[in-house]
């Protein structure tokens, strides 16, 4: 395009997913903005590496900016493990309200000592457990079960303290393990569950929303320093202004897959007492929220309508 | 190769040198091969043990193991890049040599001293950047190992001071006239 | 500018016989360098390029497969295949292919298919007096069919590009049907190669003799049940198969053959070693020159030229294949499907392609890109099991890749052969 300069911001997500559909909004403003000087062109589908790897090249400064899980974050930006906790949020309205508020701000200044500028928070969608055994209504019926996850430590420990097996397991490898019975489910979101096609083989689905975790967009730190403070400001401003726009495009995918799920003759069992469930963390709480400002941020969390 | 026969005794006697101390210097580089050669097969054998053993847990003892696949993986990593270091003093690496079938004898040694050169600049960068690397990860911790992330690149910048040694020895002992592995040629005589 | 020193340094080392892998590497070190980017980041793709554990499927089917040979399972079961199929024209070629469908039943990679299959036929068939070229073409192209009879971890990868929207078990029915068309289309061509040659065929032992080289051959039918079944089932992952494949060829040569010396075994193991490390090395450096693709925008400045030319579907797929076939002599089959998928995909249901279908062509096609040089992972591993330089495979492989290509085009025009078997199940 016309533009003086193009930022070049990493996704792993396909093309058309919300968050690569907000970056590229964002551009659009962002170009608005600043009179042309500035756009944004989306690597979506990992073209330029899986989310780690994006992560160091944007450290480096190699590439601009970067749309993330906070999983890869937990073990570089201590904060972020907050959000991350299992059962920390009480809904998504309760997790918008902390993110849009002081310590989502808060979480992302924390990058900044990590060569990398916090941007804003999208929805990563809540995540539940599925399986092809039994509806779940109660932690009882948990016990047991072989749930796939993903290699990461906290999550071991969460769906062990919960009474279940945690399996970590490739992602493409989830479909016939649940169908040859090697594994009795799995857990994601709405729309995860139904890209997969894990519904077709695990048909009990429990909303018990244990992770409500968003994502990130980042700038590399060396791009903010090259740009001018009405620049920067334009920035901070689209990436802001682009959240709507992504909370919007989820929720409607979300809604689309739910309908289908639904129509397909899965289970779901919607109301659950998740009283016991969090309860059941304290050992995950005591393990992974170690340091006092840590801890205060999860009472802050806890306080927040 | 009348050129050679024609050249001066001062140039003969001081390949002759350079090769006595080549031959020297290749027996040490031949153990630091066969080591890591060694270190390689060992890697392979754990990768093996390590993912029979999550196997046997899965399937036999219906738990699981969480270290194996991202332990296996860096294992992984040490065979690879240990392996493809070796492979160049030992040439079983794939090559085409298409241009090589066109142009005179005379021009090979220079072609091949000029591609290792390149290979090993690829090596110098293996270690300058393997170990920015290492020192970047160095502050995380690798999941499910508990390790630090520094790991993940060791082997890079391993192999990587080994590039650079076997592919400068290759050059060395070309110019002391003595012969270089190369893929799909019979192996040279180990002196 | 860049992409001259990309590509230019890449040719100019490939022609002067430096090591793919380090060409690939080379030349995206020049490249990071002229563009003033962190150097670092070649590294980091090269690291992260081999550390991907769906990869450690190539150095076990690798490793089985030099335990095997060395531990006299392969013999026998290529005894009884000879037997059984030898009287055939090209015998040994008809049994190479045969064994494609049913380890590509195994796993859904096509490298470690001809690691696996090569590594098991390909000594034999030098043995028998075939030639060593036409044993690794047969190897190579027939690795294609392991990514159209399920499983097949393209095809997820494709089904997610795509935005999730497509049935993964509608992707892998569809894939059963053009498998076999590709077995048998190279079938064709290894029984006209081996006319053509005067390849001599073998007489039939026997029923008597059949039966005992059965027996004999028990153990190895087993290791082929256990990775079939247990793949097939879902029950392994293609990575634990082939696990369970290097620890049962470890059992049976040591303990139910007595074939296999601690000499054999430390030989096999450093064997596996070289042949592995040089691929994964070249995977590894093809990932950095993957990324500079992507970064410089290639396939996507490839395709908006592609969509200005025409408007004629069965050109605008032929454009999309010839493309397909161009990117995919340069990269490597995962990256290209997503960086191709999302933009290919809408100009094919624009013109009335199913989604399925079009999946079923680009697997096809990329597969071949994997047996094509200067970046075929499969043509890298097939050479290496038959220790041959490249240019000799290429001078032969040509039927082998005409029989590839009248199945892309079929399977191109002829939508049915990948729709029908999914529509029986709607
Ligand atoms: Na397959
Ligand atoms: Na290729």
């Amino acid at each position: 395009s016309a533009c003086e300069r193009t930022l070049r911001s990493s996704d792993t997500h396909p093309d058309g997913y919300p968050t690569v559909e907000a970056v590229k909004a964002m551009g659009k403003m962002l170009e608005e903005k600043t009179g042309g000087k500035l756009c944004i062109e989306v690597f979506f589908g990992a073209q330029l590496g899986e989310e780690k790897d994006s992560i160091e090249q944007t450290q480096f400064g190699v590439i601009d900016m970067d749309r993330v899980s906070l999983g890869p974050f937990n073990n570089i930006v201590p904060e972020t493990q907050i959000p991350s906790l299992p059962y920390i949020f009480r809904s998504v309205e309760h997790m918008h309200h902390v993110m849009d508020g002081p310590i989502g701000q808060e979480i992302l200044d924390a990058f900044q000592p990590h060569d990398l500028v916090g941007l804003a928070f999208y929805d990563g969608g809540s995540r539940s457990f599925y399986n092809s055994q039994r509806p779940i209504t109660s932690m009882d019926d948990l016990k047991g079960m072989k749930f796939r996850v993903m290699q990461s430590d906290m999550f071991v420990d969460m769906v062990s303290a919960l009474g279940a097996n945690a399996t970590p397991m490739p992602y493409g490898e989830v479909y016939s393990a649940i169908q040859t019975g090697v594994i009795d489910g799995a857990e994601n979101n709405w729309p995860s569950y139904d890209t997969s096609g894990h519904y077709e083989v695990a048909k009990y689905y429990t909303l018990d929303q244990h992770l409500i975790v968003p994502e990130v967009l980042v700038m590399s730190k060396k791009t903010w320093d090259s740009l001018t403070p009405e620049e920067q400001q334009a920035v901070r401003d689209s990436a802001r202004a682009s959240v709507p726009v992504m909370r919007d495009l989820w929720d409607k995918q979300e809604a689309e897959s739910e309908a289908k799920i639904e129509a397909s003759g899965v289970k779901v069992v919607k109301d659950i007492d998740k009283t016991p469930f969090i309860e059941a963390m304290k050992p995950v709480y005591d393990k992974y929220v170690t340091s006092d400002k840590l801890k205060d941020m999860v009472k802050r969390i806890q306080a927040t309508e | 190769m009348p050129q050679i026969r024609q050249r001066t005794d001062y140039a003969r006697a001081r390949e002759t040198t350079l090769r006595d101390h080549m031959a020297k210097a290749a027996r040490l580089t031949g153990l630091i091969a066969n080591l890591a050669l060694w270190v390689s097969g060992i890697c392979l054998v754990a990768m093996t043990g390590a993912i029979a053993a999550q196997v046997f847990w899965r399937y036999v003892l219906n738990s699981s193991l969480i270290w194996t696949e991202p332990g296996s993986v860096m294992i992984m990593g040490w065979f690879i890049f240990l392996g493809a270091a070796v492979g160049i003093r030992e040439g079983y690496h794939l090559s085409f040599d298409v241009l090589l079938y066109v142009l005179p004898d005379s021009a090979k040694p220079w072609l091949h001293s000029l591609s290792d050169l390149a290979v090993s600049i690829f090596g110098f960068g293996m270690v300058r950047y393997g170990s920015e690397l290492a020192i970047n990860a160095a502050k995380t911790t690798v999941p499910s190992l508990g390790i630090s992330g520094a790991f993940d690149f060791v082997a890079l910048t391993l192999g990587g001071v080994l590039v650079v040694l076997f592919s400068l020895e290759r050059i060395l002992r070309r110019l002391a006239g003595l012969p270089t592995a190369r893929f799909g040629e019979p192996e040279p005589v180990e002196e | 500018m860049d992409l001259w020193i990309l590509f230019g340094s890449f040719v100019f080392l490939l022609a002067i016989g430096t090591p793919v892998a380090f060409c690939l590497g080379i030349s995206s070190f020049a490249t990071i360098l002229y563009l003033g980017l962190p150097p670092v980041v070649v590294f980091q793709r090269l690291n992260s390029g081999v550390s991907v554990f769906a990869l450690m499927a190539i150095p076990f089917f690798i490793y089985a497969g030099d335990l095997m040979v060395r531990g006299d399972i392969a013999r026998r079961l290529v005894a009884l295949a000879g037997a059984m199929v030898g009287h055939m024209r090209g015998g040994l070629g008809q049994v190479n292919i045969m064994a494609s469908v049913m380890f590509g039943g195994v796993s859904g990679s096509a490298a470690a298919d001809a690691s696996a299959v090569g590594g098991l036929m390909v000594p034999q068939m030098k043995e028998r007096g075939y030639a060593v070229d036409y044993a690794v073409n047969i190897t190579v192209v027939a690795s294609i069919i392991a990514l159209m009879i399920p499983p097949s971890h393209n095809m997820i990868i494709y089904s997610i590009a795509a935005g999730g929207r497509i049935s993964i078990a509608d992707l892998f029915t569809a894939g059963i049907v053009p498998g076999f068309i590709l077995a048998l289309s190279l079938m064709v061509a290894a029984w006209f190669v081996a006319r053509r040659r005067g390849y001599p065929t073998e007489a039939f032992p026997g029923f008597s003799a059949l039966g005992g080289l059965f027996l004999n051959a028990v153990p190895g039918l087993i290791l082929i049940a256990i990775i079939f079944g247990g793949v097939r089932s879902g029950i392994f992952t293609a990575s634990e198969s082939s696990n369970i494949a290097v620890v049962y060829a470890l059992l049976v040569t040591f303990l139910i053959y007595r074939t296999l010396s601690w000499h054999d075994f430390v030989e096999a193991t450093k064997a596996a070693v070289r042949t592995t490390a040089m691929v994964l090395m070249v995977i590894g450096c093809a990932a950095s020159f993957g990324w500079l693709l992507a970064y410089l925008r290639v396939p996507t400045a490839m395709v908006a030229l592609l969509k200005e030319i025409s408007d004629d579907p069965l050109i605008i797929l032929l454009l999309i294949n010839v493309t397909l076939l161009i990117l995919g002599t340069f990269m490597d089959m995962s990256p290209l499907i997503v960086i191709t998928t999302p933009i290919f995909l809408p100009v094919a249901t624009a013109f009335g392609v199913d989604p399925v279908h079009f999946g079923v062509i680009l697997i096809l096609n990329l597969g071949i890109g994997l047996c094509t040089p200067p970046v075929g992972a499969v043509l890298f591993v097939g050479c290496a099991v038959g220790k041959i330089p490249i240019w000799q495979a290429m001078r032969t492989i040509w039927p082998f890749y005409g029989a590839a290509f009248a199945t892309l085009m079929l399977v191109t025009y002829i939508p049915q052969l990948s729709l029908w078997l999914p529509s029986l199940f709607h």
